[in-house]
């Protein structure tokens, strides 16, 4: 008969996931957002403009529209911002986590054994900075799913080595 | 010979025009209104005009298709065991599976592929779209050896299965071990789902009641005046009684559908393979490996208790195949040893229940808010003082109060029960459900907490697991961490099969 044991756990000694520090997304990844928003925000924009010689009431009221529009783009930059201090991710030895969110915080975690496959995304803009978003699929369906965004290529590419290395210890 | 996949490679050529054909099905459907638009906004028909856009769109779409091909490669990466799949002309991806989580490959010949003589492969794992690894053009031949690599270690677990199934066939048919009788069939045919609409309805019947009451005074009530108040309003008479009608047509319906559906239901033990057989014209049978169940829940109501009976659902994982409805398996009009003797072969043992955890009174007042005062408040603003809105009032009424108490029922019922092995939920306001799923199920698990939530020590996790999920709101904060760091712990110090 094998050597069976069963001890009691105690749970506090065991590794707490809310004490783990979180990594930042490289600040580079700031500038891909603005990048990307900041083109949506021109052609809103220029929308806007053409729109004001067709319609009366924009060309009337344009200070009205402008600054509206303008205090809509910095509200939805502050966010932004606030989205993209807030969005943090951590590999322990045994799981990934990833926290995000501006009114709730959420931390998920996944096992490193129960990852399916992991995909590397590089955006247009994401690209010219060097950098990649980590996607990791598990079989619990899409909202279980992580992805990492800004992360510099190179790591990017170790995160997913290191995925993979440990799917491969459950193998053996 | 077999061609080795080491190195990245393109699909085949003629694959651009599957491509092609792809991308233009793509655009069109984004493009066809402002073609459309244009069409009618652009009175005189310029024909060379027309001709040259569509050309130069089509040229477009061409450059597009060759991009697409010349970017997609794919390969084996036997040191990492490794499917690779390159893609995208701006926007790049690479996805990366492990071999030994491919479950299926199929491969796939659409029209248009067959014009051109080529063929897909889809690669699925599980619980994964098939969408998201394919590709879309190459040689049959291709194909078949990519898809005998990609399978070459399955071949071991699959002649490891067919071992199994050959020792499953070996063996006697065994008794059934669980029997769902005619009555109870009955029982859950005539109890199940429609109590709801039933309360609903008594509650409408007593308020008309008390509505002849006030109109007519205190005074016993005199049956002409009643018969005289019925042809008066008829039609607000003659709505009630199409709805009993309607409502015993829904449970006689159901209690037919159910006993059709579910007669002679057997349950038969093989080797802790559970396998089930019912119905009474077309018999269906079908399988529950314990090891693929995910999520099994049970729900019963107040009669159903009374008459001990039980609905049961069973969720196993999903093979990659796009059938979550057929998924769950449902047990009905078991009885509470039957429902412990499968639980058993499900779960090698009773799930013990753990510490319950109960939700705060915010998610109570936070409900309250959403389906009574939002809707009260908009009713107030919208109502005008007519007399004739008094019957309106009494509607509201009954709805505040009949709202308010499901409201409150639920978040009685609704309870946590953290357990080292076993994740058990409660919920439901008439129909109390319990979930039950085992901690190595377990895929991910979320937590999240508002902001303003923190002080308070109460948040909210989601436990994901291949055959869906559970979730619960605005429990002691601390105990879910606690659980949740201790979940993580068994999962990962253990090689836990979850399929």
């Amino acid at each position: 008969m094998q050597t069976f044991s069963n001890e009691i756990i105690d749970t506090k000694i065991l590794p707490q996931f809310e004490n783990v520090v979180f990594s930042k997304l490289h600040p580079d990844y700031w500038k891909v957002i603005l990048i990307n928003w900041l083109f949506l925000f021109l052609i809103g924009g220029a929308g806007l403009f053409f729109a004001s010689f067709h319609i009366k009431e924009i060309a009337e009221n344009k200070t009205i529209f402008v600054i509206g529009f303008l205090v809509f783009c910095i509200l939805v930059f502050v966010f932004l911002r606030i989205g993209f201090l807030k969005k943090g991710f951590a590999f322990r030895e045994h799981d990934v986590l990833f926290t995000h969110g501006i009114i709730a915080t959420s931390t998920i975690v996944i096992p490193y054994n129960r990852v399916q496959h992991v995909a590397l995304h590089e955006g247009m803009v994401s690209r010219f900075f060097g950098l990649a978003k980590v996607e990791i699929f598990t079989a619990g369906g899409n909202n279980s799913d992580i992805e990492i965004p800004g992360i510099a290529k190179a790591e990017a590419e170790n995160i997913k080595q290191l995925l993979m290395g440990k799917i491969q210890i459950q193998l053996q | 010979m077999i061609t080795d996949f080491n190195q990245p490679q393109r699909q085949n050529k003629v694959g651009i025009l599957v491509l092609f054909l792809d991308t233009i099905r793509h655009f069109s459907r984004a493009l066809f209104p402002i073609i459309l638009i244009s069409l009618i906004r652009i009175k005189s028909l310029n024909l060379l005009l027309i001709i040259l856009t569509l050309l130069l769109i089509l040229i477009v779409f061409g450059v597009i298709a060759y991009l697409k091909y010349y970017y997609f490669t794919f390969f084996l990466d036997h040191k990492n065991q490794e499917f690779i799949i390159n893609e995208g002309i701006f926007n790049k991806t690479k996805t990366a599976i492990q071999l030994h989580k491919i479950q299926h490959v199929n491969i796939k010949q659409s029209f248009v592929q067959k014009l051109i003589g080529v063929f897909s492969l889809e690669v699925d794992t599980a619980g994964t779209n098939n969408q998201e690894i394919a590709i879309k053009a190459i040689s049959h031949k291709i194909a078949l050896d990519l898809k005998s690599k990609l399978l070459e270690n399955e071949v071991v677990k699959q002649s490891l299965s067919e071992d199994e199934n050959v020792d499953t066939t070996e063996i006697k048919t065994e008794p059934a071990f669980v029997k769902i009788s005619f009555s109870s069939l009955l029982k859950i045919g005539i109890t199940s789902n429609y109590i709801k609409s039933f309360f609903i309805l008594l509650a409408f019947f007593l308020s008309a009641f008390e509505n002849i009451k006030q109109i007519f005074g205190e005074k016993s009530i005199d049956k002409s005046k009643i018969d005289g108040f019925l042809e008066k309003n008829l039609m607000s008479d003659a709505i009630p009684i199409l709805f009993i009608l309607f409502l015993s047509v829904i449970i006689i319906v159901n209690l037919v559908r159910v006993v059709f559906r579910y007669f002679d239901f057997k349950i038969i033990n093989q080797n802790g393979t559970l396998l089930l057989s019912f119905g009474l014209l077309n018999t269906k049978s079908t399988i529950i490996k314990p090891n693929k169940v995910q999520i099994v829940s049970f729900s019963s109501n107040y009669f159903q208790k009374k008459m001990n009976v039980l609905e049961m659902k069973i969720k196993q994982a999903t093979n990659g195949e796009k059938e979550e409805e057929k998924a769950a398996i449902e047990i009905p009009g078991c009885n509470n040893m039957e429902k412990e003797a499968i639980l058993k072969i499900i779960f090698g043992k009773n799930p013990a229940k753990g510490i319950e955890l109960k939700p705060n009174f915010r998610k109570l007042g936070f409900a309250v808010f959403l389906t009574i005062i939002l809707p009260l408040s908009f009713y107030l603003l919208v109502k005008n003082n007519n007399k004739e809105n008094e019957i309106f009032n009494y509607l509201v009424l009954i709805y505040v109060i009949f709202v308010g108490l499901v409201q409150y029922f639920k978040f009685r019922n609704n309870k946590l029960f953290l357990h080292k092995d076993y994740i058990i939920k409660q919920s439901g306001a008439w129909d109390i459900k319990n979930e039950i799923i085992e901690t190595s199920k377990i895929q991910g698990i979320l937590t999240s907490q508002l902001f303003w939530h923190k002080n308070l020590n109460i948040g909210s996790i989601t436990l994901h697991t291949a055959g869906g999920k559970i979730d619960f709101q605005l429990g002691n904060f601390e105990k879910i961490k606690a659980f949740k760091n201790l979940w993580l712990y068994e999962i990962e110090s253990k090689n836990g099969n979850w399929m």
